[in-house]
This record gives structure tokens, sequence and C-alpha cells, in this order.
């Protein structure tokens, strides 16, 4: 039995390093995380499956054949989920440009409702430290983040503003959306308030807030919120794309840009997307190095192609050939099937709830083995250690070894060799 | 394996070696010494009196990190018109002034560059920037820590900590994020525009810390000094771009009093105010200091006619140059009591008076500083333009006839305000050899890159010796990184590992508790999970260490 103090969580993109596990054999259990959704990622007995090939028990190597078998026949094959480390997404990127294969992450969409804006008119944002120890005025659009990222407020809001002259104080705004009690309890001690939709949408809201900056429509909420991030002397403005309504989430985000940076020419301002759960950030930014182009891209004839509307996994996946999916970090099967056959690399342990063609446990990266993940401001990358040894393979093992065996066999044609 | 290269004509500066016929003996990726008779030769290539040059070393370009992933999602549609398919030894890729990771290695490899140095990696961010550095194929790298706007050491110097103390403490950062050498941009500026200061110069007092850019620039320059770092403190000075900044400039250069410096992308510091335009060139003035002070080292960050995108830490300076951004959308990032970053697509015009003079003035730069062991060929990649104009901007030192004719093209009254059609100097090839193989290596304490002398690392390029220079440079017949083939006439041939550089300075390690309060405190992560270890670097090759100067 061992008690490893000071682990690094890589589930939900906030970085939290302070965490106490214990590990047991094949068992790991959470002794400190402050947080429910590290605690059930934390919780892992010995595997209860192993790999399968059509449902029957195989070896690794023989599901690793049969993966190489039905990937290599592919044509437009969709390698997605990426709920992997670093390592693990370039092994995917790799084995995508072998086949010829389209590659995007599980929970894309909230990140290409930020890229749509950042391409359009640019981005103005700033990361977590500052936003502990600078922010005197932030304001959360949409929904409260807590749910999905548990300890936002507690470790980067609730600390002292530590750079900004004694005295000062924090202030939390929601806009168009309400704390939830474990929110309200992190932020004990703060200045917290609530600015209702007046009717409208949060677009609405946004620019309201935007005309009362320029002079116009003096009175009611949202002057009062232009007159405080005005007079603030380091504003922050945040949102959780990916809990934002559907429609109009882009309008949402593109207008809080615009109104940061009508409020930065005054004061300083900027903005804060959070998300990046299942390392959504790390599979971004490889892809960007890799390709020059985000996820979404498709090594098809030995080239690229991204298209940020036809390429995501959701339209993909009814039309590939193939689909590979990668679930190390836990995020799951998807919840639709491709045509043809499905592999699955899944890193619970569970049975999945329908069975893949293909189903290979992997190792969970900061479980299983050592890697590296991106934190959600997309600037800090984190190293997360290993506890125990179940002898899971990662998933840059088995993508390697499905990639080598596919490496062998001639080409069944049209992708790149 | 062995391999000897006849019938060279050799330039290899750092060994006096200037147009000798010379054989080169390589054995498993090193250079040695002729073997005795009788001894195998595995490979041998007759040269025919091809010149042959050690690889050529970038030591400032912007290849890694958070900044130029920002600026590769930025400028999608330069992306979208610059695909590469895969093709022979590459794989697939996309962009010109920001390429993708394999398309880097292999564009530098196939001018005959070897090795490569991504000038700004933020400590926050270095992690990323190694990741991706170990998907950068073929030529070797390295990073420079970005210091001077950090909160803790302006804290450390604002309570009057003393030099020791600033010097352990920059130890101990350079060595946690495995950097090669330490770069001040734009000291205390960074950090001064979080507090909404929208300039501040050499010598006024920043918010809260109340120090001065030239009281963080000499602390760092000292702390670079007494580490015994080889780089000298690499500085990215005040007021950037800002007509008048050779004031600023001369200035900088007068701070270091005495300690050693080096001046990047000094051409956007070499601006002056005369003229009806109050625009004007500075680069003589500079030039001249530059002559007079053997301890200064620069690169002039050459700008190159077209469209590009500058991505740099100076938030101060690229937030006040968005409104000129080409396309017009601009990315900007305040980063973790560290730094930040700003992202600004620009297109360089020839009809543009400003733009015209700016090419000239580098120019000016590159042919009034005598020494080229003190200035170094960048165009600051890709902020004065993309790495891959190198060819054309040596035949622009080259040749008075070429670059007459192109001044000849740029905006008249530009033309008519610079000094560029009287200078006669053609730098010759051995001073290109020296400016972009010995000097580079000399000042990064690379030993064994740079030369080919005996020991060396066998990155040998051969070249057609052509009049046209920048054909010749464009497209080496051979280039060879640590002995092995990987680019022929231009092309990719074989796609090898490259390897990354850091120093490793002696400091003492109390300082650690201090930085981990600091990190416990303030930053959120703990100091033992910033801190980089080697197996993280180039996919658990561990890095290339080099010792600081007196040490082995
Ligand atoms: S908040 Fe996020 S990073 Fe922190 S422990 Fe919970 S899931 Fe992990």
């Amino acid at each position: 039995m061992a008690l490893h103090e000071d682990v690094t969580c890589p589930l939900c993109g906030l970085g939290c390093d302070d965490l106490a596990i214990e590990a047991d054999g094949a068992t790991t259990s959470p002794v400190r995380t402050a947080c429910a959704l590290a605690d059930g990622f934390f919780r892992r007995g010995a595997p209860a499956v192993g790999p399968r090939v059509a449902g029957k028990a195989a070896t690794l190597d023989e599901a690793m054949d049969a993966a190489a078998e039905r990937l290599g026949r592919s044509r437009s094959a969709l390698i997605g989920g990426l709920a992997a480390d670093v390592d693990g997404i370039r092994a995917a990127l790799s084995l995508a440009e072998r086949i010829g294969a389209t590659v995007d992450h599980g929970g894309s969409a909230a990140l290409f409702r930020n890229l749509a804006v950042l391409q359009r008119t640019g981005w103005s944002v700033t990361t977590f430290a500052e936003l502990r120890n600078r922010c005197d005025l932030l304001v959360v659009v949409g929904p409260d983040p807590t749910p999905r990222h548990p300890r936002f407020f507690e470790r980067w809001v609730a600390p002292p503003l530590a750079l900004l002259p004694e005295g000062a104080r924090r202030r939390v705004v929601f806009l168009g959306g309400a704390p939830s009690a474990e929110a309200r309890q992190q932020l004990a001690g703060v200045d917290v308030s609530e600015v209702p939709l007046a009717g409208g949408d949060l677009p609405d809201a946004i620019a309201a807030i935007r005309a009362a900056l320029r002079g116009h429509g003096a009175e009611g909420p949202a002057a009062a919120l232009a007159t405080e991030l005005r007079e603030a002397r380091y504003g922050v403005i945040a949102w959780s794309a990916g809990q934002l309504d559907t429609l109009g989430a882009d309008l949402a985000i593109e207008a809080v840009m615009r109104l940061v940076r009508e409020v930065d020419l005054i004061t300083r301002c900027s903005g804060l997307p959070l998300g990046g759960m299942a390392n959504a950030m790390g599979a971004n930014q490889v892809c960007v190095w890799r390709t020059g182009f985000p996820l979404r891209t498709s090594f098809a004839g030995g080239t690229l192609r991204h298209d940020a509307g036809a390429l995501s996994w959701e339209h993909h996946i009814a039309e590939c050939d193939a689909a590979l999916w990668i679930s190390a970090l836990g995020a799951g099967p998807p919840d639709q099937n491709p045509d043809g056959p499905l592999i699955l690399l899944c890193g619970t342990g569970e049975e999945p709830p329908t069975e893949p063609d293909v189903l290979i446990p992997v190792g969970t990266p900061g479980i299983d083995h050592p890697g590296h993940v991106f934190r959600g401001d997309a600037v800090v990358a984190l190293r997360v250690g290993a506890l125990v040894s179940r002898g899971l393979p990662s998933v840059e093992t088995v993508l390697q070894g499905i990639e080598a065996r596919i490496a062998s066999v001639p080409a069944a044609g049209g992708a790149a060799s | 394996m062995r391999i000897r290269f006849r019938n060279g004509r050799v330039y290899d500066p750092a060994n006096g070696r200037e147009d000798a016929t010379a054989d080169i003996h390589v054995l498993d990726g090193r250079v040695v010494e002729a073997p005795g008779p009788g001894e195998r030769i595995d490979e041998e290539h007759d040269l025919g009196g091809r010149i042959v040059m050690p690889g050529a070393i970038d030591i400032h370009s912007h290849i890694a990190g958070g900044k130029m992933n920002l600026a590769r999602m930025l400028m999608s549609e330069e992306h979208h018109a610059t695909i590469v398919p895969a093709e022979g030894a590459c794989l697939c890729g996309s962009g010109i002034v920001t390429p993708s990771t394999h398309v880097t290695g292999c564009r530098y490899a196939e001018m005959g560059y070897t090795a490569a140095f991504e000038p700004a990696m933020l400590g926050s961010n270095a992690r990323h920037a190694h990741l991706e550095m170990a998907d950068i194929p073929i030529i070797d790298t390295g990073g420079y820590l970005v210091l001077g706007s950090d909160d803790l050491l302006l804290d450390l110097l604002a309570r009057g900590e003393r030099p020791e103390t600033i010097r352990d403490y920059v130890g101990w950062m350079l060595t946690a994020t495995q950097s090669m050498a330490i770069k001040t941009v734009n000291p205390g500026g960074i950090n001064a525009f979080k507090y909404n200061a929208r300039r501040l110069d050499l010598d006024e007092a920043g918010p809260r810390y109340g120090l001065t850019p030239r009281a963080i620039l000499t602390a760092l320059a000292r702390a670079v000094h007494d580490l015994g770092l080889p780089h000298p403190l690499h500085v990215h000075g005040c007021n950037l771009g800002v007509p008048g900044n050779v004031a600023t400039t001369l200035d900088t250069i007068g701070a270091a009093a005495g300690l050693p410096l080096h001046l990047t992308h000094v051409q956007f510091h070499s601006y002056d105010t005369e003229g009806d335009r109050r625009f004007s060139s500075g680069a003589a003035r500079i030039a001249e200091a530059v002559n007079r002070t053997p301890t200064l080292s620069v690169d002039v960050g050459q700008i190159v006619f077209g469209q590009t995108v500058t991505a740099s830490a100076d938030t101060m300076t690229q937030r006040g140059t968005a409104p000129l951004a080409h396309p017009r959308k601009w990315a900007a990032m305040d980063i973790e009591c560290d730094a930040g970053c700003g992202v600004v697509p620009f297109r360089y015009r020839d009809k543009s008076f400003v733009n015209a003079l700016q090419w000239a003035i580098g120019l000016e730069l590159f042919l009034l500083i005598e020494d080229p062991w003190r200035v170094f060929l960048t165009t600051d990649h890709p902020n004065g333009g993309p790495f891959t104009s190198y060819p054309e901007l040596i035949r622009l030192l080259m040749d008075r006839d070429y670059r007459l004719a192109r001044l000849a093209e740029i905006h008249p009254e530009a033309s008519a305000h610079t000094t560029l059609g009287s200078i006669a100097r053609e730098y010759t090839l051995a001073e290109i050899a020296i400016m972009t193989r010995a000097a580079p290596a000399r000042s990064l304490g690379l030993r064994d890159r740079g030369h080919l002398g005996p020991g060396a690392a066998a990155d040998v390029v051969v070249y057609d010796d052509l009049p046209d220079r920048r054909a010749m440079f464009e497209r080496p017949r051979m280039v060879f990184k640590d002995g092995v083939l990987v680019a022929r006439d231009g092309r990719t041939v074989t796609v090898t590992k490259g390897s990354t550089h850091v120093v490793r300075p002696g400091f003492d390690d109390a300082i650690g508790r201090v930085v981990a309060r600091h990190f416990e405190e303030r930053i959120g992560i703990k100091a033992k999970h910033f801190a980089i270890s080697d197996d993280e670097i180039r996919g658990g090759d561990g890095p290339v260490r080099h010792g600081a100067r007196g040490q082995g």
C-alpha cells in the first residue's frame, strides 16, 4: 500500500496537483481530491475486461492484428475520441497519416466554438495564475462552470489577490447564470452577485453592456456592469463554451471578445475560456503543431484537409468506413456507432455499453503510466505520473503496434506511405 | 561508418580555413583526423572543388511554443493555401511563415541549416515548447528562457535581494525549463502592461515594483555573466518599432556597462526621427556603437516584403501595433505572472515608405557592422519574414548589383533616405560562413558545432559555387547531419531525429525554497511539477548538456 501525495490530475483541464491517492496492488483510491470528478476518476480496480475481437477474448497481439487488418483496408477512417496524453495523440496522428484518416477529439465541439471566434476576429485572453493574483472583477458568462471544473473557484478565484495593492477586493458577477451551492461555498468571503438576462439572450445582454460602455442606455444592471468593468484594474470575463447553448454560442463568445477589447482600451480586461476536459486542448495543440491545422483534419490521399464542419467526428462517423476511438482518459465510447468496424481503446477497464469489433483496454495517463496533458488555458502542459502497474499498455504502445503491422503489409492505396 | 569528402574547398572559419582545399573525414557522425593508410572508407564523395561548410545555425527563430500555435490557428487562410502533401521522405504539413514542425525541420535542413534556436520560451510554456521541438525532425534545437517581467524576479529585485540571489533564481529557472540561454523582452514592460501601462522607457520606473527596465536588464546581464552562461543576455529592448528608439538602443548598450550583451532584431530598434515623415534610419549610429563595443553582438531581424505574422512576448508593443494588423485580426495573452504573447499578422510592402526603409535599415546594419563574428543573419522568423528567405538575404549581402537593382524598386523616398546605395561592401563566402556557422556556435557555446575540425559533429554542407548566391544557398548539393545525408539538391532524403541543447550552470540550490513558496502561494502549480526533467526532452532521449564557461 502506498500513499501518493501531490498527484496531478489530468481530467478537466484545471491542473490540480495537490491530490492524495492511495495505491494498493492494482487498485487506486482517492484519499484527498476535494473534487467529485477526480474521486471517480482515481477510483480504479483491476481491469474487468481484457482485449476482445468480435466479442471473443483475445491476446493483445491478436487484437492489434485485428485492428490493423480493419484499419489497413479502410479508406476514410475516423480516429476519434483522442482522450489520451500527448504521446498517445502523436501516435494517433502518425497512424492517421499512415492510413489517410480524419482526426477529432470527442469533446472538440466546445473548442471549435472558441476557435471560430479566434479565427474570425482574434483573441484576447489570460491564464489561471493571472486570474488568481490580479483579477479584481471576474464576470462569469453563462452557466456556473463548477459541474465541469469542480475546483475552479476554490483554486483560482478564492485565494488572495496577491499582486494588486493592499485593500483591493475581488468581485465575481454571474451574468445569465447562477452559482451552484458548491460555487457559493468555495467563494465564501468573496463578493458574489448575479445579473440575470433581462428577457433576451447572452449576446443581447453583452450588447447592452457594450452600449452602456459607449454611453448609451444609461440605467440598469448592464450599465452598472459596464461601470464596474471600466473601474476594475484587471477584469476577466470567463465562459465555458461547452456549457453555452449550442445555438448562438459563437455569437455570445464573439460578443464577449468584442466587449473585452473595448474595455481593454480603457483599463485591462481579458477573456478566459474554460474547457479542455480529457486533454482536448493537448489534442488540438499537437494537431496544430504537427499539421498547421486544428483538429477535424483529414490525411486522406497523403495530403491535409481541414474542415471544422464536415470533418467533425459527429459528421464523419456516419461516413467513415472504420473508426478507432480512443478514450484512455475515461471519456467513454462515442454515442453514435459507425457503419464500419469500431475499434475501441478504453481506459476505464470496464465493460463498454455495446460490443465494439475490437476492444483493447489501455492504461490511463496519470494512473498507469506517466504522460503529458495540457491545462485548459492552453499554455501550461502538465506532466502526470504513474501510480500503479496494472499491466495495461499505453495508447502510444498500442497505436505504434497497429501502425507497425499496417506498415509491414502493402498499403491498400489512397493513403500516404 | 567512415566517410571521406575529397577535393572540397573548405570554409571553416573557426579553424582558420578559408577556401582551403582539403579532405574531411567522418567516423560515426563525427569529424576525425585522416585515418592511416589501409583504413577502409565506407562512403566516398568526390566534391570536385565544390564548397564545403559546417551546418548553419540559426540563433534566433521562433519555431515552437504557444505563440506559434496561436499564430498557426490565426493564420488559417495561409495554412489552407500552403499545404505540403507527403512526398518522398517527407510527411505532410503546411505553412511558410508558421510552418508545421515537420516542414520546419525539412526546410531548414534543405537550406543547409542543422540547428535553430527558439528565442522566446516562457517558463510557463516551456514544457509545451519542448514537446513541440521533439517533433521538429533533423535539426537540433534549444530554447531561450524569457525573464524580466516575471513577478517573482521583480519582487526579488524590488526587495533589494543580493546579486547572488538573483543569479541563483536565474540558474534555477534556466535549469527547470531546460533552457540554453536567457532572454529578456521589453524588461518590465510586459509586467507593466498588466497594470495598464502602455509604454515604459528605459529609465522609467514601472508600476508596483518601481523598477526601471535598465535596473532589470543590468541585473539579468550580471546574473547571466555570473552563472557563466556562454550566450550573453539576449535582449529584445524597450520601444520596439518606435521612431526615435535608436536613442533607447544606444542607452541600452550603455546600460550593459561592460557586461556582454546580445541585442536581437536590432533592425526594429534602429529608428530615428529625421525628415518630413519623422522616420529615418539610425543604422549608422547603431553600427558605430557595435563596432566600438567588443562585448556586444547583434542579430539583425531583416524584414522581407510580403505577408507574415509577428509573434512576440512583448504584449505592450503588440497591443500597440494591433490596429495595423493585416489581415485585421490579432491575438494577445497575459500569461501566468510570467510574461505574455501577442500575435499580429503583417504585410511588409516595398511600396510603403516605412516598410521600404525598414528593409534598407536592416541591410545597412549588416553592411556597416564590420565584424561578422558579432552580427548574425536573422529575420526574427517569422516577425520580419520567414527563415526561408535567408538565401535571398545572402544574395543581397554578397551581390551589390543585385542589391542596387532591388533598391531601385522600393518606395522612391525611402531609397532617397538610405545610404544603402553608396555602400560598396559585398560579403565574402568566408564572412557568410562566420556569420551563419562559426559565430553562432561560438556565441552559444556549442563546441562541437559550427566547425569541421576533429571532434566536431559531422554537420557538413556541400554547395555548388554558383554566381547566383541565392540559388547556391537555397539548394545545397548535399547536407549531412551527424554524418547522415539528410538533403540532396534542396530536397529532404532522410528524416532523422534532432537533439535539444541545454546549458547546466552551477548555482546555490537554496533558492529552490523561495521559488517553491512562490509557486505554491501564487502560481498554483508546485515548483517540483513546474520543473522539466531530462526524460521529457526529445521523447525520452534527454538533452545535450553544455557546461557554463570554465566548466567541463
Ligand atoms: S477540478 Fe479538475 S483537475 Fe482539479 S481535481 Fe477536479 S477534475 Fe481534477
